[in-house]
């Protein structure tokens, strides 16, 4: 073989086909692409999507992705088992026992069955059963398609986060928030394209880690990676300027760093300073629009009143809710609230209460403000765990108290808004909610169907690393689910 | 007919230089240029490597199975493309049979077809991947120098890409692009002039030297190594707790300041624990294979972890030297590659006998770990041992004076005696620390009622009230047959309801109650609220008894506290005390035979180790005089009532020597290393990459497209597997790494998938250069500072990076280095640039991780509850100063000046990382209390050190931040950006203050504040310039 020439000539041969962002890994086209529009003050040109995406016409043009983090009991909030009150302290027949539990439960001697100890009702047109803790989420059943069946890898918190954010149990993966980011960019100009938001819980909660990893950009460019809004602090790292300094400051300052920035082009023709130049005029646009964006004041009584007294405290999930909705409107992609305490092992009934009181009314507002404003055609939400839990107790268990364990074999999730059915309910479980009877789902085919209510085919949205065709849904194949879309 | 290929010909001519022929018209294909690339993307994920995933049983990427016939035909005829089965299903327009089919979403465009189709009717030759042939040695010895090849290599390919190379960057530069390449620090002022005032020839190469030599390029150098073996100061999942292994951190920058040789480098890390007599240094790298992620997850499954540590250093090992991305065959034959599942697993076996536990425990230190010992550590530990053995020795000869006698020895017996012991008479016990609940304490004298002594205790209360102690005095010791008294007095006038005595072990556990029981202390019915009787006979002194063991309190225990209550009214307390009855010939602690019985059968840990068997067997077994005298020993040292107090000078002597041997050793910090289990495990391909799915039982080996195994003994070892990587016919391991070095050098690595150099990455640029430093890497004996010199010394290093527009757009990555590489300094870089220009970098090396500046809520609002890296404190002093690579790294919450610079997480082996240019990015290096107090700093610096006239201050700094004085206009620009601020600043002193504050060193109290804060700015400005935050 002759190896010599055969790099140049394969370039050349790249171009000749027309391939040259191939060349540049891809991305780097649309990178380029992307500066020399921003050069051009065309608004579009801050996150600038793959060209060729969406790959079909998007039913959502955002997401906000409620992550209820630890796992809450789909038994004591949606799969309503009223058969199970017979068999309270019953052993669940081993034949349900795979072999698969945590070694927290698995010296157990027995598996006493919990039947949840709050009432359901039925609820909406759709009458669905829903129990007494989600008095507000009760309301909106009619917009929210429920999956009973969703089932997932991996029975810890750390690897069931990172399979459910990443579509792998192995860190260092790109999460989906990065992954639309990628592909769509977004239409938000002076915000970011991904943003995620991490509110306090009950203190009675038992609160697992949360992992950079899950809004973290893995192996796409870290551009892509959500930006944390947090509740304490700059709401943006850095956002603020230094103490003794103002705008006028930071503006007089620029204008000479660009000037100078703009000479160093000249001398160095290097493009990349153009791109410097225009994220510090970015960063300059940010601190005035992070600001605006969490300023609630104009926000009116009938709204803040939907969301709830705690709407007003800055970090509640009520407020996170509310905020989500602004920066949608404001053409941000995806928007991620990770709200943590849902780990139940023991005294599951208080715990799981006050994560609802914490969570459900926001919930509900969200849904139901994204519908009066007519945007929740344009937005997809997303609510559920990384897992669920079983149906024997952990730890003691009496009618008024009890624990569960870990539960990946089926739990709840619901979808609503951009592309989806409402008032459906997806899947059922068997009569301990320990399996799916029917049509279980892979939270890699939850993905695949956000994704394809994004105007994405999951299949063809890969990206080469580490020899392979990379896709947020994982490398079997997967399918949309059919009955949830509109 | 219409000819598919013309149309793209015609494109050629318009945007291809002259000098490169395109395959299509080159006549000749190649297959690992022209024909791999094709079949690899759109063929072989079914017609390639995995066997699982093959369909119709046919395989493309070997030629002697791709002719072999099937039902439909044969896949591949050389030289006859229309008996190609592969031909006419690519041409076939029937959906079931075109290939590739439709719901591949791959597509085979006419240009693709065509080249296939030649390469059919050429013969269709196959040709081993590049990366997997011998290093070929492309020139001739010739009278060049080693940098004189390098760069002719670079110019020969660039009048193929129309380029022509530019002359050297001045020498200002210059030695900022070295100084960052080998130190990453900019250079100072002083090593600038020294460099611009050298004149004579070889100034370059001594200025390169200089900075080789500075303990400054181990750390440089080490942060780009620990990027691959993904180190970190946390475990990395679920709790993400601390974990000790700095010292291998350190032991990656001493390996580069003493410019160790790749090939030990290599071996210490992955077999150090193999060498004959490993030593010290040799068994903290093997730090690099516990550098992984780990978990302690409580229900996580022993098999399930033990199975992804091993995946997880296997791929690491792969990628790190081989440049493969093997992870994949975990779960099925690799695609792309030629690594078998097989084979991946057979790899995978090499690290699946580690002695570390599935489960890390959240510890700091999980085992094996190893204390690092300090040169002097055998003479300290020496020296702390024969204090320690004197001490001993000075006690023992003191026990032999001791006059004992053994009561059960004595004849006849001594008689057994009543005893008495007062616990309170007059006052608490000495030391006690009193308190009340009630009133304050009122110890009374006469004409109140006393019984005894000058004093009683009071004690008054409408509800429950009490005095009581639980801390601070000796302990009083419960005898045998002990029965408790105390005397009482109750107020006719306010009898209480209830009275209580209480008694504290450790815990509140003891009580006696007389009257009713109204006090809801302790469990009913049990010795925690025993009822000793009714109230007592009111208005005079009655002595009350109760049974010691009635309160639960047994002959031996320790009393720590005791407490007096009432309940509703007044009673007087005196004079408690204890009744025993003492026989010295069956106390344990008079009569050593006694003891000796009483201990019999038991575990004593306090106990030394060597006695603790010979307690256990108890007095009935015979012992030797030597044995019986040290049992004795201790018995008076310890336990003898009559001698513990006549020996506790001595004794207290030799705990605090011990105590001072412990403290030392445990200052003594350890780190992880690696070891195997003496049995080794058995590997088993795992089907689907599932832990629990055992397939074909595996031994350690390697994948068969490489050179064979050497191995030492029947079971190849990672030693083997180390000397098998460092041989020199092994094709990939100097490749890789030269590439690596290349790509911290360049900006880019001559193979740009540094990460890859299997079949889906990319080819090498210029393939001569790689296999020439290659080689000369190996030919040197593997040295790094050699290799480094010689790069950093080429022409092509030292070119200029300011080109035309054309030549930016020629070769936007500077594949070709017609130019210099210029590009966004690293994470690390911008920090200690910053802090080094103001002054304030601490350049202490080593040692635990600090942690700098960092807005509140990083840590915490991520961090599991129980977390031990859940609270983020700043360091003290200079910590927040050190130099990044310091920085503790928590990998599920990093600094975020290191994330928002690209560095990763060091979760998984990164080998190159992103250089993006956001936004946050601006707003770090405008508003991150690091870089404006540095900036601050550098203010000071100007104005204390850059000339009185505001001009020459600009220069200064200028001359620091940009290497370069300011043009004239820029000199203007700055200026007339400092008057402005300093006119705001002087109309509003509060915020100069503010300004110069910011940050916890104290600003020089010579500058005001107004100028100082405008000058603040300035240097912001200056640190926050493209020029500055690039490597020019």
């Amino acid at each position: 073989m002759n190896p010599l020439s055969e790099y140049q000539q394969l370039l050349t041969r790249r171009n000749f086909f027309g391939h040259s962002g191939l060349r540049l890994g891809g991305m780097a086209l649309t990178y380029l692409l992307g500066r020399d529009l921003a050069g051009a003050a065309a608004p579009s040109a801050v996150h600038p999507p793959l060209p060729g995406l969406p790959h079909f016409a998007p039913k959502a043009k955002a997401v906000i992705y409620l992550h209820m983090n630890g796992g809450p009991s789909q038994l004591d909030l949606w799969d309503y088992k009223p058969g199970l009150k017979n068999h309270f302290n019953k052993d669940l027949p081993r034949s349900f026992l795979g072999e698969r539990i945590t070694t927290m439960t698995s010296g157990q001697t027995s598996f006493p069955v919990a039947p949840s100890k709050f009432n359901f009702a039925q609820h909406g047109q759709s009458g669905r059963w829903v129990s007494e803790l989600l008095p507000h989420t009760a309301k909106i059943v009619d917009d929210i398609a429920l999956v009973k069946t969703v089932h997932t890898n991996a029975i810890n918190h750390d690897p069931a986060c990172t399979f459910l954010m990443t579509g792998s149990e192995i860190p260092g993966k790109a999460s989906l928030g990065s992954w639309i980011s990628y592909g769509l960019g977004s239409a938000a100009n002076d915000l970011p394209a991904f943003v995620a938001l991490m509110p306090r819980f009950p203190e009675s909660g038992n609160g697992q880690a949360l992992f950079s990893r899950m809004w973290g950009s893995g192996f796409l460019p870290g551009r892509h990676a959500g930006v944390v809004l947090r509740s304490a602090g700059d709401p943006v790292l850095y956002l603020e300027n230094p103490p003794g300094v103002d705008r006028s400051d930071r503006r007089a300052m620029l204008d000479v760093l660009n000037q100078f920035n703009q000479r160093s082009f000249e001398r160095s023709g290097d493009p990349d300073i153009q791109t410097r130049i225009s994220q510090y005029e970015m960063a300059y646009r940010l601190q005035a629009s992070v600001p605006e964006l969490a300023d609630l004041s104009k926000e009116s009584p009938a709204t803040l009143e939907l969301y709830g007294p705690e709407v007003k405290t800055p970090g509640s999930f009520a407020s996170s809710a509310l905020l989500a909705r602004r920066l949608v409107e404001r053409g941000v992609r995806v928007v991620q609230i990770m709200h943590r305490g849902w780990d139940s092992h023991g005294d599951l009934p208080h715990q799981l209460g006050n994560q609802c009181l914490d969570t459900d009314r926001g919930t509900a507002a969200l849904v139901q403000d994204l519908k009066q404003r007519g945007l929740l055609d344009d937005v997809l939400v997303i609510w559920g765990g990384e897992f669920g839990r079983t149906v024997y107790s952990q730890g003691t268990l009496t009618h008024e108290n009890y624990g569960r364990d870990h539960h990946p074999r089926n739990f709840c999730m619901w979808m609503a808004g951009g592309g989806i059915k409402g008032g459906i309910v997806h899947g059922e479980t068997d009569d301990f909610s320990y399996n799916p009877a029917a049509d279980p789902v892979h939270i890699n085919e939850i993905n695949a169907t956000m994704l394809h209510c994004l105007g994405i085919d999951h299949e063809r949205f890969s990206l080469k690393f580490q020899g392979l065709d990379q896709r947020l849904t994982g490398v079997e194949s997967v399918s949309v689910v059919k009955n949830l879309l509109a | 007919m219409f000819r598919p290929w013309l149309l793209p010909s015609l494109l050629f001519l318009t945007c291809v230089p002259a000098g490169a022929a395109p395959a299509a018209e080159a006549g000749a294909l190649s297959y690992n240029r022209d024909i791999r690339p094709i079949l690899s993307d759109k063929c072989f994920a079914c017609h390639g490597m995995d066997s699982k995933k093959r369909k119709a049983d046919l395989r493309l990427d070997v030629l002697e199975e791709a002719v072999k016939p099937l039902k439909e035909g044969t896949p591949l005829v050389p030289g006859n493309p229309d008996a190609s089965l592969v031909w006419q299903r690519i041409v076939s327009t029937d959906p079931e049979e075109v290939m590739p089919p439709p719901d591949s979403h791959k597509t085979l465009n006419a240009e693709e077809k065509e080249i296939l189709r030649r390469w059919i009717s050429q013969g269709a030759v196959y040709q081993k991947h590049w990366a997997f042939e011998p290093l070929v040695n492309p020139t001739p010895a010739e009278s060049e120098t080693p940098q004189m090849r390098l760069d002719r290599w670079v110019n020969e390919r660039l009048p193929a890409a129309n380029l022509a190379p530019l002359a050297a960057a001045e020498p200002p530069v210059l030695i900022r692009r070295v100084s960052f390449a080998l130190t990453g620090l900019p250079p100072s002022l002083d090593e600038t002039e020294q460099f611009l005032r050298d004149n004579l020839p070889g100034a370059y190469e001594r200025m390169v030297d200089r900075y080789l030599a500075s303990p400054r390029y181990g750390e440089e150098m080490a942060r780009h190594w620990l990027d691959v073996a993904r180190y970190a100061d946390t475990h990395g999942l679920h709790l993400d707790n601390e974990r000790q292994m700095w010292a291998y951190r350190d032991w990656v920058v001493r390996a580069f300041n003493n410019n160790q040789p790749f090939d030990q480098f290599t071996v210490e890390q992955l077999a150090g624990d193999l060498l004959p007599e490993a030593t010290q240094e040799q068994l903290i790298a093997t730090g690099f294979n516990r550098c992984n992620v780990t978990t302690g997850e409580g229900g996580s499954i022993d098999a399930e972890q033990l199975f992804r540590y091993a995946v997880d250093r296997a791929s690491t090992t792969a990628q790190t030297w081989l440049g493969l991305t093997v992870g994949c065959a975990a779960c099925h034959d690799h695609k792309y590659d030629p690594v078998s599942q097989k084979e991946f697993y057979s790899f995978y076996a090499f690290f699946h006998s580690n002695a570390d536990p599935a489960m890390d425990g959240n510890t700091l230190l999980t085992n094996p770990v190893m204390k690092i010992k300090p040169p002097d550590y055998q003479t300290k530990v020496a020296t702390f041992e024969e204090n320690r053995n004197a001490r001993q020795a000075a006690l023992n000869a003191k026990t032999a004076t001791v006059g004992y006698q053994d009561p059960a020895e004595q004849n006849p017996l001594p008689e057994v005696k009543d005893t008495e012991v007062i616990w309170f008479d007059d006052a608490f016990p000495a030391g006690a620390e009193t308190g009340a609940s009630g009133h304050p304490q009122q110890l009374v004298e006469k004409p109140a009622p006393v019984a005894s002594g000058q004093r009683s205790l009071k004690r008054s209360g409408e509800g429950m009230a009490q005095d009581y102690y639980q801390s601070g005095a000796a302990p009083l010791e419960v005898p045998a047959g002990g029965r408790v008294f105390l005397q009482v007095y109750l107020d006719p006038q306010d009898t209480p309801e209830e009275i209580m005595i209480q008694f504290h072990t450790g815990e509140w556990l003891h009580r006696a109650w007389w009257g009713q029981d109204i006090i809801a202390f302790g469990a009913v019915g049990t010795p925690q609220r025993f009822g000793a009787g009714p109230l007592p006979e009111t208005g005079k002194w009655v002595p009350l008894e109760v049974e010691a063991s009635s309160m639960g309190l047994l002959p031996g225990m320790k009393i720590s506290g005791i407490a007096f209550t009432v309940h509703g009214g007044t009673a007087y307390f005196d004079r408690l005390g204890i009744k025993g009855r003492l026989d010295p010939s069956t106390d344990p602690s008079r009569s050593f035979t006694a003891w000796r019985k009483s201990v019999a059968g038991k575990d004593l840990p306090e106990v030394p180790e060597a006695l603790r068997g010979w307690l256990k067997e108890g007095p009935d077994k015979e012992r030797s005089g030597g044995e019986l005298q040290q049992l004795r020993g201790y018995y008076l040292q310890n336990i003898c009532a009559g001698t513990v107090a006549e020996l506790a000078a001595e004794t207290g002597a030799v705990k605090e020597a011990n105590k001072e041997l412990a403290a030392y050793l445990e200052s003594i910090p350890s780190t992880f290393i690696y070891r195997d289990l003496e049995q080794p495990r058995d590997s088993f391909v795992m089907k689907r990459g599932q832990y629990d799915q055992p397939g074909e039982k595996v031994e350690p080996g390697t994948p068969a497209v490489l050179p064979p195994l050497t191995k030492a003994g029947i079971r190849a070892n990672r030693l083997d597997l180390a000397r098998w990587l460092v041989a020199p016919e092994h094709p990939l391991v100097s490749r890789v790494t030269v590439n690596r070095f290349w790509q911290q050098v360049f900006g880019t690595g001559l193979v740009k998938s540094s990460h890859d150099f299997g079949t889906q990455g990319d080819l090498p640029s210029h393939p001569e250069l790689l296999d020439g430093l290659a080689l000369h890497f190996q030919q040197t004996g593997w040295n790094v500072k050699g290799l480094m010199r010689l790069m950093l010394t080429s022409e092509t290093f030292r070119r200029t990076s300011a080109a035309p527009a054309e030549a930016w757009q020629a070769d936007p990555d500077n594949r070709w280095l017609a130019r210099g590489s210029r590009f966004r300094l690293d994470a690390e870089q911008l920090r200690d640039q910053a802090l080094f220009a103001g002054g304030l970098l601490d350049l202490t090396m080593g040692g635990r991780g600090v942690n700098p500046y960092q807005p509140p809520n990083i840590w915490e609002p991520v961090a599991y509850t129980g977390s031990n890296t859940r609270n983020y404190v700043q360091s003290a002093g200079t910590g927040v100063h050190r130099r990044s690579l310091y920085t503790f790294y928590k990998r599920t919450a990093p600094a975020p000046f290191m994330i928002n610079f690209d560095a990763p997480s060091r979760e998984q082996a990164c080998t190159r990382r992103e250089r993006s240019n956001t936004p946050l990015q601006a707003l770090q290096l405008m508003n991150d209390v690091q870089h404006f107090e540095a900036a601050r700093a550098l203010a000071e610096r100007t104005l204390l050190l850059g000339g009185a006239t505001p001009e020459s201050r600009i220069g200064f700094a200028c001359r620091t931040v940009l290497n370069r004085e300011p043009t004239p206009e820029e000199r203007v620009a700055l200026l007339q950006f400092q008057t402005s601020r300093l006119e705001k600043y002087r109309a509003a002193p509060a915020e100069a203050i503010k300004a110069v504050t910011f940050g916890t060193v104290k600003p020089s109290d010579v500058l005001k504040e107004p100028e100082l804060a405008s000058w603040t700015l300035v240097a912001n400005l200056l640190l926050n310039l493209d020029e500055a935050v690039t490597r020019p």
